[in-house]
């Protein structure tokens, strides 16, 4: 198996320490946090400056300048704002990604122009100027689009990280269903494009102490269908334990129930069942509800 | 070859639920298949109309709806006995509207005597629909409950928020809780599971989806509906295997297309052609969706559904 590429996504503006920091160029806090995560064994260090209205030019140069003085990680660079987005870019030595670019009118082609520039990766989360895809055929035909665009401007599918959009599954199992169909598409639709994903909106709405299962689960769904990365917490042990081969187990219950193979859930220990009951959940198989692991 | 017509697989079954007691007593669900599939399956109890009463009079409704009943309708015992006899009804729903505390603000006491006179008045199954304020809803039915036990009273509509206190008065008095969720497959779910953990048994609970009209979220109501009898019949999903209850004559009678008079808008045709119509494109949808029981207002809608119930389900 390909080692899974995780995205750490800790140093956040929404952080109550990390945010301040930023804004008051206060090194410290947001050095000790990258140093941290490289310690952790992520892939990459997600900068999160947000929207960044004011000032956002600046702050991205700073964090990124800030960031690589301790850490030979490359960078995702997480902004709406494309100047900063530009700004961080410039400064970045180690080819960055841009997280994100999306299809909207206003702003994939001023997106693509910067990866062109700069050499870097893109993400390119499938959201159009009708919102949401429906379905996974609408998926691809955005990765279409995408992949046709980037190449016009020399972007290769190689530096394409294709996000297909999680959505919880409290809100409609269909788009969680099409998220993974789409995934398992991919590599025919655009070959050599990476892929990623906001793993944890999976599990939005769910409660609290439940929601690693979910997430775990439908990670290693996403991965047999091809995922690539994730952005994820750097610091949940568990949850990287499930992509380092640690947890063969469950991952190899997980893709047995996905082969479509009978699991006799009397044969299971209790961590089995609530991943094999989240399987069903996560396949539409059952219908979900907040007692899922229970019933 | 011979051509075999293709059938659905069905695994579930939707249980039977018994409203009411003695010989008047209604049993409803018990589906097999699709409502109206019976070329693939059985409907041993076909869906049932529940005709409403208000236990106050009602002052914002359109004259075609108060017409029928305008020699009773400040009156809920004479008005429930009156759907019945003249009208046939065979479970009669009193709408509880009179506790609401943004309106008139009746007291438990006071509602729940109302509410025993026009339970003993009729010998049909009744079903009690509070105003979805957890607060007084507990309070009214828990009354009503105790004071009835053993009736078999459909207690609704019960939420999240009180079914801890409106299930334990239907398991302590013999009643049925219709368990009630703001238009969403899983929340419906979320909530059969609780009322089972809270140790309701399964043959106490009617789902509630929540009931939009047309033109008012009817589509939502009837995919959330689709979906749970796809779930119950075809993926045996337990928690979902119960009959549907749907306030039907509520919620399309109180849409400004239903209350507008002729004159005030003239292109919208004839009031009472078109609130009668309106109720019943509503609950017709909703039938073909998997509703077993109806709660509808005017006798006109309910005699054209009665008809359809009976074409869809004769036969030839």
């Amino acid at each position: 198996m390909a080692k899974f590429v995780r995205i750490g996504e800790n140093l956040n503006v929404m952080s109550k320490i990390l945010g301040p920091a930023m804004k008051e160029r206060n090194a410290g806090p947001i050095q000790d946090m990258a140093k941290k995560e490289t310690e952790k064994g992520v892939d990459f260090v997600d900068l999160n400056i947000g929207p960044a209205r004011k000032d956002g030019a600046a702050m991205m140069e700073w964090v990124v300048n800030t960031v690589q003085a301790v850490t030979n990680l490359p960078l995702a660079l997480d902004t709406t704002n494309l100047d900063a987005m530009e700004a961080g870019l410039k400064v970045a030595k180690n080819s960055p990604l841009i997280n994100s670019v999306t299809l909207q009118s206003d702003r994939f082609e001023a997106g693509l122009k910067l990866a062109a520039k700069y050499k870097a990766s893109v993400v390119a989360v499938l959201w159009s100027d009708t919102g949401m895809p429906r379905d996974a055929n609408e998926r691809a035909m955005h990765i279409v689009e995408f992949v046709q665009k980037a190449s016009e401007l020399g972007i290769p599918n190689e530096k394409i990280f294709i996000d297909p959009i999680v959505s919880p599954i409290s809100v409609e199992i269909n788009q969680v269903k099409a998220c993974v169909e789409c995934m398992g598409m991919l590599q025919d639709i655009a070959p050599g494009c990476k892929s990623t994903v906001g793993l944890s909106n999976i599990s939005n709405g769910a409660p609290e102490e439940l929601r690693p299962w979910l997430n775990i689960t439908y990670l290693i769904m996403l991965i047999k269908n091809g995922l690539y990365s994730a952005i994820v917490d750097s610091f949940d042990d568990r949850l990287k334990s499930f992509v380092t081969g640690e947890r063969q187990n469950i991952v190899n219950l997980v893709n047995k129930m996905l082969d479509g193979e009978k699991v006799d859930m009397n044969s299971l220990n209790d961590e089995e069942k609530k991943f094999a009951k989240s399987v069903k959940v996560l396949t539409g198989e059952t219908l979900f509800s907040n007692s899922w692991l229970e019933s | 070859m011979a051509f075999d017509i293709p059938k659905i697989d069905y695994s579930g079954k939707i249980r039977e639920i018994t409203l009411g007691s003695g010989d008047k007593a209604v049993k409803v669900g018990g589906a097999s298949c699709f409502p109206f599939y019976l070329f693939e399956g059985k409907m041993p109890n076909l869906p049932k109309i529940s005709m409403e009463v208000w236990d106050y009079q009602p002052d914002d409704w359109a004259e075609a709806a108060v017409e029928p009943f305008k020699d009773v309708i400040g009156d809920p015992v004479a008005w429930a006995k009156k759907c019945v006899n003249e009208y046939g009804a065979e479970l009669i729903t009193l709408q509880l509207k009179s506790i609401d505390p943004n309106g008139l603000n009746r007291s438990a006491k006071e509602a729940a005597e109302i509410a025993v006179k026009v339970i003993d008045a009729v010998s049909v199954p009744v079903i009690l629909w509070g105003v979805a304020n957890h607060e007084k809803d507990t309070e009214v039915l828990r009354l009503i409950a105790e004071k009835c036990e053993g009736k078999r009273l459909s207690l609704g509509p019960v939420e999240e928020g009180d079914y801890k206190q409106i299930g334990a008065g239907a398991i302590a008095y013999k009643h049925l809780v219709i368990a009630s969720s703001p238009i969403d497959i899983n929340l419906a779910k979320q909530l059969n599971i609780l009322l089972g953990n809270l140790g309701v048994g399964e043959g106490q609970i009617l789902v509630d989806p929540t009931t939009g009209a047309l033109g008012y979220g009817l589509e939502y109501t009837y995919s959330v509906m689709e979906r749970d009898r796809m779930a119950a019949l075809t993926q045996e999903d337990e928690k979902l295997q119960y009959p549907i209850i749907c306030n039907v004559g509520v919620e399309t009678w109180k849409i400004k297309e239903s209350k507008l008079k002729e004159q005030e808008d003239p292109k919208l045709g004839d009031a009472k052609k078109r609130g009668i119509m309106i109720e019943c494109v509503t609950a017709m949808s909703l039938l073909m969706a998997g509703a077993d029981i109806l709660i509808m207002r005017h006798p006109e809608s309910i005699t054209l559904i009665k008809k359809m119930i009976k074409d869809l389900s004769s036969p030839e």
